[in-house]
């Protein structure tokens, strides 16, 4: 199963992925993006299981793509989660009613980021 | 500016540093910055819109940012390197993201990072609002979170 990173910044990316590596990921089935525009090119050229999409990114944001991608029947139902600093209540209201299925805000420890998600690498 | 505007990016950096980073940090008494241009060598800073009109701006020596960063990546760097600003940049996203959980009251948005180094160089506060500093102390060495927020509407 592939999974996509999307996050403008490149020490989220290398975070995010040793985390991956860790719950079992395969190197080449973590594929990343540095914001929405790139991501969506790779959602279109690949079969994407999970999503793992920041928010404030340049050219188009996390809240952005999600909402496309969920307009994409391919991409309908893929589980997404959200992680990004914005830890306001109305943020996560935004994004849970956007299409992201579990919203995590960052900073988060790699064991707690991992209970969150495994259920999504099976 | 009200000094109810500054605890949440107090508690959003102690919280980062200390809790997630582990790193040995205190924090002293906010001060108002006397001249807001004089920051340290890596600064990251971070623009508010919405109810207010603001920026907060991390600072830290070169040394203790790559330190910092360091920490932050689980890499060792020895230089300020791209890695180095993005990890930076990343750190005041954190803490302005985080410190709008205890604004809740208000709907303020964040704009992207930036960071510059060296040594003189002019940040955009707002006009006429006063730039508040929490100076911090840690084993990298200290640095400070600066915070200038205009009044929002009640
Ligand atoms: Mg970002």
């Amino acid at each position: 199963m592939k999974v996509l990173i999307i996050d403008d910044s490149s020490t989220m990316r290398r975070i995010h992925r040793n985390i991956l590596l860790e719950a079992g990921c395969k190197d080449e089935d973590i594929i990343d993006a540095e914001d929405g525009e790139k991501a969506l090119q790779l959602a279109n050229s690949n079969n994407i299981g999970l999503f793992i999409v920041d928010w404030n990114m340049p050219h188009l944001n996390g809240l952005q793509f999600v909402k496309i991608i969920r307009s994409m029947e391919k991409y309908s139902l893929t589980p997404v989660v959200m992680i990004t600093s914005e830890a306001a209540k109305y943020n996560v209201m935004e994004a849970i009613t956007s299409g992201v299925t579990n919203y995590i805000v960052k900073p988060v420890k790699a064991e707690i980021f991992l209970e969150k998600i495994s259920k999504y690498l099976t | 500016m009200k000094a109810m505007y500054i605890n949440p990016f107090l508690n959003a950096s102690m919280n980062l540093f200390k809790e997630y980073l582990n790193v040995s940090v205190t924090v002293s008494p906010p001060v108002l910055l006397k001249d807001p241009n004089e920051l340290k060598e890596v600064s990251a800073i971070i623009g508010l819109a919405g109810d207010t009109v603001g920026a907060v701006v991390l600072t830290f020596s070169r040394e203790t940012a790559i330190k910092m960063v360091s920490k932050f990546s689980g890499l060792s760097f020895m230089a300020i390197t791209n890695e180095v600003i993005d990890g930076v940049g990343e750190m005041v996203n954190i803490i302005a993201g985080n410190a709008k959980k205890d604004l809740e009251d208000y709907r303020i948005e964040i704009s992207l990072p930036g960071v510059i180094t060296g040594n003189s160089y002019n940040i955009n506060w707002p006009k006429g609002v006063p730039v508040i500093s929490i100076p911090f102390q840690s084993e990298f060495g200290d640095f400070s979170v600066n915070v200038s927020m205009r009044d929002m509407k009640v």
